[in-house]
């Protein structure tokens, strides 16, 4: 029996695709592996900033603890000002642009101009959108002046009770279009033939959009509502710009209560264990989410 | 066109009017914004405010060129941003390639864990990189935050241009090879000129997220490396914000890449959604 020889010694077949990827994961996971020590241990420690790192006393897991437990944390108060931001952005946002996103959807000229036109507010820089903002919800600003025209009365959007609303309309102005944009996308590649189908059975307008439009466009939403979540729970330079996180508390979502808990409080150990609990709040809600607009699409 | 009845023809120019209004709704405060740059300081304070009976002046441009040294930010901007993509890119297309063409094991998995690493707070690490920016010598330094940034754009840079090699048909390199060609050959001749305008797309987005950043690079410049989103705090001074000059570093920083987005808005919402959904 003569055994078939191979013609050359072959290569292992992960090494090519390997090598090619082993640039960007050297860049990519030693920076974040880098940073990841780094700040693990600074939220271990007990540490002023400003002083040298070497003046550091190891505190354990008394920062989380603090935060998390402590009867004068205000880390629960800060969440609690994410959430409403969050919810205060993302569901307008959605409605808003899914109404908008229908109304942009039909034969017209111009509809490229149109979509042009509302890629600009997203690309703007945030910085000078935080400070345009600030100036548009001044007393006498542009806001002011239209609720005036409209209802006779001003609002003082600097208060405590109004700053963060002020942070939610700038939001929603800068990325309404982001899900516009999105949707139409969807809409424009929805399959013909079901609403085909539907028609010459008689179902109504509104029949066919709430059985076979929101169905079909549903894990495309979800898609739109993770990435944006992502977004807005890392949002720092708006409402930094606008506010920095105050009057009093009124606008420190968890970002600017990172940035008050390390520079202002100048305390580097509870900064950095808000900063871990940021982290493993975006990446479990990412993955909760995720999975559960795979399963949804799975079974549509 | 065809012939509709009239009721149906005016309800199509109501919504035709209506989709005017709600575009121009969005674009309002830009234009107003750009407009307040050339107003005087008596025109932008003014209540009700002035739309657009108002005589323009430079001032603020004159102004934040010689007094602000804006050029001198823009350059830095320019430096770290482009640099940085350039990184970018470099580093990105081989990665690219490996997810789009070959079959190997945790290959989703590695793939997400690139996503998840791109979703970290600039915020949330920004203090950690000003202790290693301090422990290697390299606080405020241009090479400091282009290398930071890598780590956001190099996850971006993979899932997005991995959608524009996948669409490319993989029998055009296969044919090549089948005519001799190496596998690298086939693809320096074949894949890469037909992702190219993938590539720039992508190039054109990441130069706009670095124009952009604010938290990180705040932080971690001071003096020789600041860049222009972060020169707000020259604007608040004691005697109030100088607004005038606010606007007009606004709409000098926006105009590049206002034009930018404008160019690649074929590929805006691939850009919105890691190459997700195709616009």
């Amino acid at each position: 029996m003569t055994t078939v020889r191979q013609p050359r010694r072959r290569r292992p077949p992960w090494l090519a695709p390997a090598l090619l990827i082993v640039p960007a994961f050297l860049v990519v996971f030693a920076l974040a592996a880098y940073s990841a020590v780094w700040l693990l241990q600074l939220s271990m420690v007990k540490l002023t900033f400003g002083d040298p790192f070497r003046t550091a006393e190891w505190a354990g897991l008394e920062n989380y603890n603090w935060l998390l437990f402590n009867e004068f944390t205000t880390f629960w108060a800060s969440l609690r000002v994410t959430a409403v931001y969050v919810v205060g952005t993302l569901v307008p946002e959605l409605l808003i642009g899914f109404l908008i996103a229908l109304l942009l959807n039909r034969k017209m000229r111009g509809n490229s101009v149109f979509t042009a036109a509302l890629i600009i507010p997203m690309v703007l820089m945030p910085s000078m959108v935080g400070m345009v903002g600030r100036l548009y919800f001044s007393p006498y600003g542009l806001i002011n002046y239209f609720i005036e025209s409209l209802t006779g009365v001003r609002h003082n959007w600097y208060g405590a009770d109004l700053a963060l609303w002020a942070a939610v309309l700038v939001d929603i102005w800068e990325w309404t279009p982001f899900f516009i944009l999105i949707l139409l996308a969807g809409l424009q590649t929805l399959p013909v033939e079901p609403f085909e189908a539907a028609r010459v059975d008689g179902a109504s307008r509104l029949q066919s959009f709430v059985h076979l439009t929101l169905p079909l466009m549903l894990p495309l939403i979800m898609t739109a509502l993770i990435l944006r979540l992502m977004d807005v729970l890392r949002l720092f330079d708006v409402i930094f710009v606008m506010f920095g996180g105050g009057p009093g508390t009124s606008t420190t979502t968890l970002p600017l209560y990172i940035y008050r808990t390390t520079l202002i409080q100048r305390d580097v150990g509870r900064g950095s264990a808000a900063s871990v609990m940021l982290i493993i709040i975006i990446v479990s809600l990412t993955v909760l989410l995720i999975k559960l607009r795979d399963r949804i699409r799975y079974e549509a | 066109m065809k012939l509709e009845n009239p009721r149906a023809l005016l309800s199509s120019r109501i919504l035709d009017l209506l989709t005017i209004a709600v575009v121009a709704a969005f674009l309002f405060p830009y234009l107003f914004m750009v407009s307040s740059a050339f107003k005087t300081r008596l025109d932008t304070f003014a209540y009700p405010p002035v739309f657009w009976n108002f005589t323009p002046t430079l001032e603020h441009f004159e102004n934040i060129f010689s007094d602000m040294n804006i050029l001198f930010y823009m350059k830095n901007s320019t430096i770290i941003a482009v640099f940085s993509t350039l990184l970018t890119i470099l580093i990105s297309i081989p990665a690219t390639y490996s997810f789009a063409r070959y079959r190997f094991r945790y290959k989703e998995g590695v793939a997400y864990g690139f996503l998840f690493l791109q979703m970290v707070p600039g915020i949330s690490i920004v203090f950690a990189l000003f202790f290693i920016a301090g422990s290697l010598n390299l606080s405020d330094t241009h090479i400091f935050l282009i290398v930071v940034y890598l780590l956001w754009n190099v996850p971006y840079a993979i899932w997005m241009m991995r959608g524009f090699v996948e669409g490319i048909p993989v029998e055009l390199e296969e044919s090549a090879m089948v005519d001799g060609a190496s596998r690298f050959k086939a693809f320096r001749l074949i894949t890469l000129p037909l992702m190219a305008g993938g590539i720039a797309a992508t190039a054109i987005l990441i130069f706009i997220g670095v124009w952009n950043e604010f938290s990180v690079a705040f932080f971690l410049t001071s003096t020789e490396a600041r860049t222009m989103p972060t020169t707000i705090a020259f604007f608040m001074t004691h005697s109030g914000i100088k607004w005038g000059p606010m606007f007009a570093t606004a709409t000098i920083g926006t105009l590049p890449v206002v034009i930018f987005a404008l160019l690649v808005r074929r590929y805006f919402i691939s850009a919105l959604t890691f190459g997700a959904v195709k616009g």
